[in-house]
């Protein structure tokens, strides 16, 4: 059994060792805790403590109007990788796709949504499209943009996935008479999902992230939520912070459920 | 749609090759510090003390999972209230050096777990101290072997740049371009197209360098 | 008759009343006299809706599809307690919506703010759009604009300790906040050709780069500025009196469209009966600490 790089690196210490571990950790604890209490000490000194900054936050209203944001920001973020997920298959069998009429276009599109920025995208469906006379909803100006960009990337991360099932597996099903799309759908994607899972969910969390652009088209998400709440209490520091908390919690939620989802996989 | 570019680009092109300017340099004002302070992260999280792998774990997954926009917005409107005041610029270029920094030192962590270790057995029976042993054995293979997810860092990074649009900045990179020409005039689908097209082209300039670079140092084991 | 003259004492008085700093610390919106005051408004017959297609599209949608802010304290801002918009803006859109539909609270409302309200409407997701949204030439192009409502004059905010700039012609050289698609770019350029200009996307967020220090000074609608004095902090003033031409303000609309004429009319009934001036006072006045009821704008 193979042991972790730092256990080798620092492992097995001696006595005199683990003495100077134990003390080097105490010093580290207290210059952290010197650390957490000199920006205690800056929110004081910048009165960012005061109670009337914080106290709208023990009321549950204040977290139901959070909540609804934050709903937005899901409903956003749950349509846009239902439509990435389908559209990326399309696309990724395009690109596997042996006649070049087929191949060029989903390459040519791939690239061309993978290599522009979303914001960019949702310009686009924002400002430009009207004048060309196709009219979106505000929820779909952020929701396609945001769809057809992480299709991209999910095309490409399944047709890594697929790659990396050993080609044996393919012979060996065609060898057993399976047709073409029985091999791929009942040989070659449930092994690839292994490789594949890990990175859908981190671009799961990468579309979260990006509905946070929806107040550029004014959508209702959690951003601007934040906003109402600011321009009623003038409370920039702590909104701001309780909502950057939102986000990550939730994001780290998506990226820890998805380590527990995939061990049961294989 | 043709003529309508190259009368576009003749009215603006100072302008995007501006923007364009803006936006490399910013990227690369960000991946620099933002990768060698994910190194440093990624190597004091090797030290067998917990406080301090603690406070680097939740600094990672702090900067890895919030929004940039998030960041970038709390760095220029809520930061001042604390009394640190940031101009708009170095704010997107600090905002994508935490959120880089985080990503790297996660690379590198699963790079340096790619490292046998043996090889550690080795350097430490030659005598070398745990730090020397990271500074010259560990990170250099650990980089060598996460070029492709560190190119992909780049791109990305790259495609941020488009949050400076959400600042009042002096200058304008491609996404702030587009939008003001998109809002001033008809040009808008142009512009876009201009913009997009210097987006992928050098996306893709990256992703061939990173290639090459990967081919070159890739370590196989 | 001269407005302007009325207009510009009206200013004055509050000028003189909002340099100093005795309002009410803050005061929030009287949310029962607002509603009750929308409640009472008037209700428009069949004929008048018949006549107008706008205003039979929406009644047979049952809603009225607002375009309008949250966030702007004297004129829109959403309660988050009861989930209510109020301000003197709100208040318009509500008294219209009940002039419709009888109820004041059958509102789809989109938020906008200053870089998408014309897109909005183009893009036809709104009826109308209520925002502070000032009557420019260059925007009549895109939309049509009912009324004005409201009219209002630039002015300077800076902190209350700025003893260097006294009015807008100090901005020379010094960093400017304005927001985004308003007339503030063009006011300053107009007036103050040598400050540098910081385009913001809110009105808070403007207020806010002030109060930080990033900018010396913030120039936007004069009555706007009434919002930072309305809270007391005491900590910005006004530089100088009022400048530049009357800003109109108006409700914006689809271009061409045949609202226009009908929310002329039921502008003219809400000033004609006092409902105006009631808004006014309960959503400005009362709150601002002045007492001088402006007279309303002509309407075309």
């Amino acid at each position: 059994m193979s042991r972790s790089l730092e256990d080798t690196l620092f492992g097995a210490p001696s006595p005199r060792a683990r003495t100077i571990t134990q003390v080097v950790s105490v010093i580290a604890a207290g210059l952290l805790l010197l650390l957490a209490a000199g920006i205690a000490y800056r929110f004081h000194s910048a009165g960012q403590l005061e109670g009337r900054l914080w106290q709208f936050f023990a009321w549950p209203t204040t977290w139901a109007f959070l909540a609804k944001g934050l709903l937005g920001t899901l409903q956003s973020a749950a349509m846009g990788a239902a439509i990435a997920l389908a559209l990326g298959l399309v696309m990724m069998a395009g690109r596997l796709a042996r006649p070049r009429i087929l191949r060029w276009p989903s390459i040519a599109a791939i690239e061309f949504l993978r290599g522009t920025p979303t914001l960019l995208l949702i310009y686009l469906c924002f400002l430009v499209l009207p004048s060309a006379g196709i009219k979106l909803s505000t929820y779909w100006m952020l929701t396609l943009p945001i769809a057809l960009s992480t299709a991209a990337v999910v095309a490409e991360v399944y047709r890594a996935g697929v790659l990396a099932v050993p080609r044996g597996q393919t012979e060996a099903a065609r060898s057993l008479g399976l047709t073409e799309t029985q091999v791929f759908f009942t040989i070659v994607f449930p092994q690839a999902l292994r490789y594949i899972v890990p990175a859908l969910v981190a671009q799961l969390v990468i579309v979260v992230k990006d509905t946070t652009f929806g107040y550029v088209v004014t959508y209702g998400e959690l951003m601007q939520n934040a906003k109402v709440l600011i321009a009623n209490y003038h409370s920039l520091v702590p909104v701001y912070l309780v909502v950057a908390a939102v986000y990550c919690l939730v994001n780290y939620g998506i990226s820890r459920a998805s380590r527990w989802l995939g061990r049961p996989v294989h | 749609m043709g003529d309508n570019i190259s009368r576009l680009l003749a009215d603006h092109g100072p302008a995007f090759w501006q923007a364009l300017l803006l936006t490399w340099k910013l990227t690369a004002l960000s991946f620099v510090p933002g990768v060698v302070l994910g190194a440093a992260v990624a190597a004091l999280r090797l030290f067998p003390l917990p406080p301090l792998r603690g406070f680097l774990t939740f600094y990672v997954e702090v900067f890895r999972n919030i929004p940039s926009v998030a960041l970038l917005i709390f760095i220029v409107f809520a930061l001042p209230d604390l009394e640190f005041v940031i101009d708009y610029e170095p704010s997107v270029v600090l905002t994508l050096i935490l959120v880089c920094s985080a990503f790297t030192a996660d690379y590198l962590r699963s790079g340096i777990n790619t490292i046998p270790s043996g090889q550690i057995e080795a350097a430490l029976s030659l005598g070398m101290r745990p730090a020397r042993i990271i500074y010259s054995v560990v990170l250099p293979q650990a980089l060598r072997s996460v070029v492709q997810p560190m190119t992909s860092l780049l791109i990305a990074l790259m495609l941020s740049t488009s949050l400076a649009s959400q600042v009042p900045m002096p200058g304008r990179e491609l996404t702030a371009l587009v939008s003001k020409l998109a809002n001033d005039s008809a040009a808008g689908m142009a512009a876009f197209a201009v913009a997009a097209a210097m987006y992928v082209a050098t996306g893709l300039l990256i992703a061939w360098a990173g290639a090459a670079l990967d081919k070159k140092v890739r370590i196989l084991r | 008759m001269p407005i302007k003259t009325v207009l510009k004492s009206a200013v004055a008085a509050l000028a003189i009343a909002g340099s100093g700093s005795l309002f009410a610390q803050g005061a929030p919106i009287d949310a029962a006299a607002f509603d009750a005051l929308v409640a009472k408004g008037p209700v428009a017959s069949a004929e008048t809706i018949a006549a107008s297609p706008w205003a039979s599209k929406i009644k047979q949608a049952g809603t009225l599809r607002l375009g309008g802010t949250q966030t702007s304290n004297l004129f829109s801002l959403l309660n988050e307690k009861d989930g209510k918009i109020r301000g003197f803006d709100a208040g318009i859109s509500q008294l219209l919506a009940r002039y419709i539909l009888g109820d004041g609270a059958k509102i789809q409302f989109t938020q906008v703010n200053s870089s998408t309200r014309e897109q909005v409407l183009i893009n036809d997701q709104v009826d109308m759009v209520v925002a502070t949204y000032s009557i420019t030439p260059a925007r009549a192009e895109k939309i049509s604009f009912a009324g004005p409502y409201y009219t209002s004059q630039a002015g300077v905010l800076v902190k209350a300790n700025n003893k260097t700039i006294q009015s807008y012609n100090d901005l020379a050289g010094k960093k400017v906040a304005t927001q985004a698609g308003s007339t503030g770019p063009a006011i300053l350029a107009q007036f103050a050709p040598k400050s540098t200009v910081q385009e913001f996307q809110t009105h808070q967020e403007a207020l806010d780069s002030l109060r930080q220090g990033r900018v010396d000074a913030y120039v936007t609608d004069y009555t706007l500025l009434l919002n930072t004095l309305s809270l007391g902090t005491g900590d910005a003033k006004l530089a100088g009196a009022p400048f530049g031409a009357q800003d109109p303000y108006g409700i914006g609309l689809r271009k061409g469209s045949d609202g226009v004429a009908f929310v002329n009319a039921f502008l003219k009934k809400i000033e004609a009966d006092g409902t105006w001036a009631r808004l006014w006072t309960i959503s400005i006045g009362q709150r601002t600490g002045s007492t001088a009821i402006p007279t309303p704008p002509a309407l075309p």
